[in-house]
């Protein structure tokens, strides 16, 4: 599962790497990232993210149609564009994890925006970093 | 560039007289000028002219500067060559050796380049390159509105006239009626803290228009990547707007001068507004899908359907895939298009507000031959 995971993830961030972001004006985490978290034991480094934006708050999942992490919680703070997601997901022995993800925005003004910081659960932590595709 | 007190629309007669006050400054809307020079920080050169690169967006002459450290050539930027020609003024006006004295602003990112405000010939003392941004003189008795046959008003020109567009809109960046703000005729606050009067907004977009204000507007798309100046950005546009109205085919066309000079459809003939996102042959998607009525004298259009790859207006402020416009046109007389537009946005806003404004009829006149994509920067 994995395998496929990292092998899907690294199609794409070849695709990425060789077109433009898709231009999104409107809010700033709506859209698909990917990117990695280092050290992740239970879910491998590489990651994608998908959020959307329905006018009252931001939802999504996290490596959808492999680990199918649900996120619970996204809050944007624009005053500092930081960003904390919530997410709760299991690892291949069936044990819960809870994620917290902690970031700041960077490149704001471009499609290919950037979230970077810090993950945690609490069997591990690692850096963080996504861009939009 | 020109600031401007900008309030929001209270009485039936503002814009009468206010039309006249800010006609000419509005003209000059130009993101990429305000992003690129800073209008606080004034330069006057004197030197000679290597070379005049006439094109568009832009026009530019090199000129040689004397200085202590010796020769150095400086990038003058001007207007358009568009507006330019349409002020008479054509490539050699100014030729390679002529002696110039530019006053203008300097380039924020401290290069030798300058944005031209005045340009002078030295040898003769005459002004060149000077643009007249004034609207066509409004005729002493007001003039009728236009009309076909069934009374309806005629939002362009009607059959056997001269033709014409609307341009010299009165305002150049989205405010809500009511709302009195310093704004500059390319939509820069003069104070940033005076964001969050501009209009209701949620907290990310109140973030992401000061975001976008504070960067001077240099992210806009519509000067990055030529995107188009959908919703109401259209109406505040400097190269105007023209109706095509076919009468027969239950649609008006809506040419758009700026941008990449496209087209918008507002179909008059009854159909349901499906509002759909991912387009179709008559989802344009920047411009919306826009069904029409004619309320009395007023054509009322819901608007939906739009994007996210653009900005609504020449401001910056944020919209999201859930905008609606209700947008209101009539035509009280011949020179005049009133516009009010109704922003209804829960994706981006915490109300539906309402910003409105006129423009002024340019007769016997098409739409100036703007092209976005004949050269970016």
């Amino acid at each position: 599962m994995r395998v496929s995971l990292r092998a899907v993830a690294i199609i794409l961030l070849c695709l990425g790497a060789a077109v433009t972001s898709t231009a999104q004006e409107g809010h700033p985490l709506k859209g698909s990232w990917i990117g990695v978290w280092q050290g992740n034991q239970a879910h491998g480094d590489s990651i994608v993210v998908i959020l959307d934006w329905d006018g009252r708050a931001v939802s999504g999942i996290i490596n959808p149609g492999t680990d199918n992490i649900d996120i619970a919680s996204v809050d944007l703070d624009p005053e500092d564009w930081t960003v904390r997601i919530e997410a709760s997901g299991e690892d291949a022995a069936g044990k819960r994890l809870n994620y917290v993800i902690d970031g700041e925005i960077q490149d704001l003004a471009l499609p290919s925006r950037s979230i970077v910081g810090r993950w945690r659960h609490q069997d591990g932590s690692g850096s963080f970093e996504i861009s939009r595709q | 560039m020109f600031r401007l007190r900008v309030m929001g629309r209270t009485g039936g007669r503002f814009f009468a007289g206010a039309i006249l006050v800010c006609s000419s400054a509005a003209a000059l809307a130009h993101h990429a000028i305000v992003a690129k020079f800073d209008d606080s920080s004034t330069l006057r050169l004197e030197g000679v002219v290597t070379k005049v690169d006439w094109r568009n967006p832009h026009a530019h002459v090199f000129l040689n500067v004397e200085s202590n450290q010796g020769t150095a050539n400086w990038a003058i930027e001007l207007e358009s060559p568009i507006d330019l020609v349409a002020n008479g003024w054509q490539s050699d006006s100014v030729q390679p050796g002529d002696a110039l004295v530019i006053d203008g602003y300097r380039a924020r990112d401290g290069s030798r380049q300058m944005w031209g405000e005045t340009v002078v010939l030295a040898k003769t003392g005459r002004t060149v390159f000077n643009l007249d941004f004034a609207a066509p003189t409004l005729p002493l008795g007001e003039r009728p509105t236009p009309r076909w046959p069934n009374g309806q008003p005629a939002l362009g020109a009607v059959p056997g006239s001269a033709g014409g567009y609307w341009g010299f809109p009165s305002a150049t960046a989205l405010v809500e009626n009511g709302v009195d703000v310093e704004i500059s005729v390319d939509g820069l606050l003069s104070d940033l803290d005076d964001a969050r009067r501009v209009a209701p907004m949620q907290s990310w977009a109140r973030g992401l228009f000061e975001h976008r204000q504070s960067r001077q507007l240099r992210d806009d798309p519509l000067f990055l990547n030529c995107k188009p100046p959908g919703g109401p950005r259209q109406y505040e546009s400097r190269h105007g707007v023209q109706f095509i109205e076919d009468r027969e085919r239950e649609r008006i066309f809506v040419l758009i001068g700026s941008g990449n000079r496209n087209y918008r459809i507002i179909f008059l003939d009854g159909r349901e507004q499906a509002g759909q996102v991912g387009g179709d042959d008559d989802n344009p998607l920047y411009y919306g899908r826009s069904a029409g009525r004619w309320e009395g004298d007023t054509l009322v259009v819901d608007t939906r359907g739009f994007n996210e790859d653009f900005w609504m207006t020449n401001s910056g402020l944020p919209h999201t895939n859930q905008l609606v416009l209700t947008e209101k046109f009539s035509r009280p007389n011949l020179d005049t298009l009133q516009y009010e537009v109704t922003i209804d946005d829960p994706g981006a806003y915490t109300r539906p507000w309402t910003a409105s404004w006129s423009l002024r009829w340019v007769g016997g006149e098409e739409l100036p031959a703007n092209f976005c994509q004949n050269n970016r920067p």
